[in-house]
């Protein structure tokens, strides 16, 4: 099965990392209810890149940003669905190397706790651990963030803490989610000293400090500082960055955008996360930089083996960079499939008006293709095809019943009645036919 | 990443740390030398501060309180110039350059005391409504607003008043007054900081709140009161003078506000030092405060970069 659709559950989980289940986010406003994203379904495979694309204000980075709960509530609202997440843990057979058991990407998935991977209605009928997102505490939602889940922002200058070096930015993901292994690494793995333990998770107190800083412990403690350089080090030279050593050193106003948005993605790689979310990593930066991190992103997710969820608004970025694309219109998902698939043969009108709006050799200088219209207020819609105003093909039915996501002709799937018309209707939207 | 074993530090990371930061000290304090009236108040502020910490070597202490103003009843309204009186003396007999001294150490006193209590305040208070929003902000910023409506003259007279004439009281009146600026200002910063998108950005690693406030919020909130806090060593004397040249601090002190206040009465008489050498001394104060203040804050405030 190609994609996700809330109605039956898919038959192909195990190589999913996550699935979006009928998400609905709304935002409450004093005009009313904003439903910014209002019923979006889709999965993420493991090790694929999904692009979400969609013009401004379409859902993509309120999607995105649910998944590790970032949408301020309130005004924010979780008015339904789910975001189920797979965390995979190093393969045992391999340690990471990658090997028949874990199909060469050094990572399993972990087997669920209910029914230790016997199948359940817990973990959905896979046998694989299954967390929704959206509902667990914040404390088990924590351990996930930077370690299985992580985050690149779209403004590498805004996304880095100006007051500190960074060094200390990356060694906070370590600190968080890999004291043990620093602390291995360090050759303290033994140790019960909890003065230790806490310095490596940057808990302690002021005078355990200065404790720390005294003889007997000053040692141990330049062991573990050298061990956290390293690690920093290397997640760092694995971007491409000159000289790690020195950069890691310097202040966020010290280093260029590109320097910045690579900063960003050693801190986002450094856990070997199971998922890493791209919002828009390359619209601050200009456009030679921005060929490079992408080729940058692109290597680096071949070799962790992670699935990235892309967000951008630039086709022709999205058609380089992803093996699938859903397209985003309003809150939903108009469209769902290869990208190649997409390209060649867009179902929904919406994607066929966003390709012939790609400028290209064809158009005449000067002149750019547009949809008409604009995006409709998203304050309490009627139930309707959310695109019915501007579509040119658009007919009655469109205006009265909102046509769900279902597969179409082809891989892929389209949320419009074109392709899955109701039975009872009496006149039929079709591309051979222009109504308005 | 994979973390390889054989990964080890490049170079001695602590020294390389201490580095960082002595970098960012130099260039702030390259800022501070170019600009020379932050320089001349700079100095003023020394000065004043060594005369306040060397008070006790520069003019013997009186016994037994040495913040009481000495009584030399053998030399009564001398002018300036007598000897063993440089600057002359009071009604009382007090000497003036004394007065002058040890007000000073009176007045750091003052100021520290006042300065840390408020801005401790005033930070607990404006991050707790900035950082949890909501209906602690909602109540926090209510009580603030009924501090703000009493002018703050007035409101520390009143408390003063209550308590009855004391230094003692004068301190509490002024930290009841000073608080709600800071509590203000954090709050503004706050609300404006956690908006950043790194503190996003930490939440994605996985830190805690109480980290992200730590990490993120705070050390990039604090600049403004680090200016308002330097202004504020200034205005608090001045106020401080206020309160005691109208009654409010203990009679004797060695004290400016209390020196003018005991010397006005010769003015019209012609013994104008009495009242003008501690008057100057509360002027100076002031405006070297406020030099550096406003010194601070055009380097420490982005916005204003464009004025150099």
């Amino acid at each position: 099965m190609t994609f996700a659709s809330a109605p039956e559950p898919a038959v192909d989980t195990a190589g999913t990392v996550a699935s979006v289940v009928g998400l609905r986010v709304h935002f409450e406003s004093k005009a009313g209810r904003v439903h910014a994203v209002d019923g979006v379904d889709f999965d993420i495979r493991d090790g694929e890149t999904l692009g979400l694309v969609g013009e401004t204000g379409c859902g993509k980075t309120v999607t995105a940003r649910s998944f590790l709960r970032l949408v301020p509530m309130p005004p924010g609202v979780h008015a339904g669905g789910s975001i189920y997440f797979r965390p995979h843990v190093r393969c045992s057979n391999c340690s990471g190397l990658g090997c028949d058991v874990c199909a060469g990407t050094g990572r399993l998935p972990v087997a669920c706790g209910e029914c230790a991977g016997g199948g359940c209605p817990h973990c959905d009928d896979t046998g694989f651990e299954t967390i929704d997102l959206s509902r667990i505490p914040e404390r088990q939602l924590r351990e996930i963030r930077g370690d299985r889940i992580a985050m690149i922002f779209q403004d590498p200058a805004k996304a880095l803490n100006p007051a500190l070096t960074v060094r200390s930015q990356i060694a906070e993901v370590f600190s968080q989610h890999r004291s043990d292994e620093v602390l291995e690494l360090a050759g303290l793995g033994t140790s019960r000293n909890p003065l230790l333990r806490r310095h490596v998770s940057q808990t302690t107190r002021l005078f355990e400090r200065w404790l720390l800083a005294l003889p007997p412990m000053r040692s141990q403690r330049r062991r573990i500082e050298q061990v956290i350089d390293g690690m920093v080090a290397a997640a760092l030279a694995e971007t491409q960055i000159p000289n790690p050593a020195k950069v890691m050193q310097r202040y966020p106003h010290e280093l260029s955008g590109g320097m910045k948005q690579r900063a960003m993605i050693a801190q986002a790689l450094a856990c070997n996360p199971d998922l890493l979310i791209a919002d828009e990593p390359t619209t601050a930066l200009d456009v030679t930089v921005q060929a490079r991190i992408i080729e940058l992103i692109k290597q680096l997710q071949v070799r962790h083996e992670s699935a990235v969820l892309y967000i951008s608004h630039d086709l022709s970025l999205v058609r380089r960079v992803c093996d699938r694309v859903a397209v985003m219109y309003a809150g939903r998902i108009v469209e769902i499939g290869p990208t190649e698939e997409i390209f060649a043969n867009p179902l929904h009108p919406y994607t066929r008006g966003l390709i012939a709006a790609i400028p290209s050799r064809a158009h005449d200088r000067g002149q750019l293709v547009a949809i008409k219209g604009t995006v409709p207020e998203l304050i309490d819609p009627p139930p309707s095809c959310r695109f019915v105003q501007r579509c040119s093909y658009a007919v009655s039915i469109c205006g009265e019943i909102d046509p769900e996501l279902a597969s179409g002709p082809g891989r892929h799937a389209a949320a419009c009645f074109i392709h899955n018309p109701p039975e009872d209707a009496a006149e039929l939207p079709s591309f051979s036919r222009v109504t308005t | 990443m994979a973390v390889d074993a054989d990964v080890r530090a490049p170079a001695a990371p602590l020294a390389g740390a201490l580095g960082t930061r002595l970098r960012r000290f130099g260039e702030l304090t390259r800022e501070v030398l170019r600009n020379p009236t932050t320089m001349i108040g700079l100095a003023l502020i020394v000065g004043m501060i060594g005369m306040a910490i060397f008070a006790p070597l520069l003019i013997e202490p009186n016994t037994p309180n040495p913040y009481q103003m000495p009584r030399d009843w053998g030399a009564l309204n001398e002018p300036p110039g007598t000897p063993g009186h440089i600057l002359g003396t009071t009604q009382q007999g007090g000497d003036v350059l004394y007065g002058v001294i040890w007000g000073a150490r009176t007045s750091l006193r003052l100021s520290l005391i006042v300065v840390s209590i408020t801005v401790v305040i005033g930070l607990i208070v404006g991050s707790l409504a900035g950082f949890l929003g909501g209906k602690i902000d909602e109540f926090l910023m209510r009580l603030v607003d009924i501090f703000l409506s009493i002018p703050e003259l007035i409101f520390a007279l009143a408390i003063a008043a209550v308590l009855g004439p004391s230094f003692g009281n004068i301190i509490l009146a002024l930290a009841a007054v000073f608080w709600v600026k800071y509590a203000r200002i954090i709050r503004g910063q706050v609300i404006h900081i956690k908006q950043n998108e790194y503190v996003d950005a930490a939440r994605v690693i996985g830190d805690s709140s109480l980290r992200i406030y730590s990490k993120d919020v705070l050390p990039n909130s604090i600049t403004p009161v680090v200016v308002q806090a330097t202004l504020d060593m200034g205005n608090v004397v001045l106020i401080g003078a206020t309160l005691s040249f109208i009654g409010l601090a203990e009679a004797g002190l060695a004290e400016w506000g209390v020196l003018v206040s005991q010397g006005q009465a010769g003015i019209s008489a012609g013994r104008w030092w009495a009242s003008t050498f501690p008057g100057l001394m509360v002027f100076v104060w002031a405006l070297a405060f406020n030099l550096v203040g406003d010194g601070l804050r055009d380097i420490l405030d982005p916005r204003t970069e464009t004025k150099r």
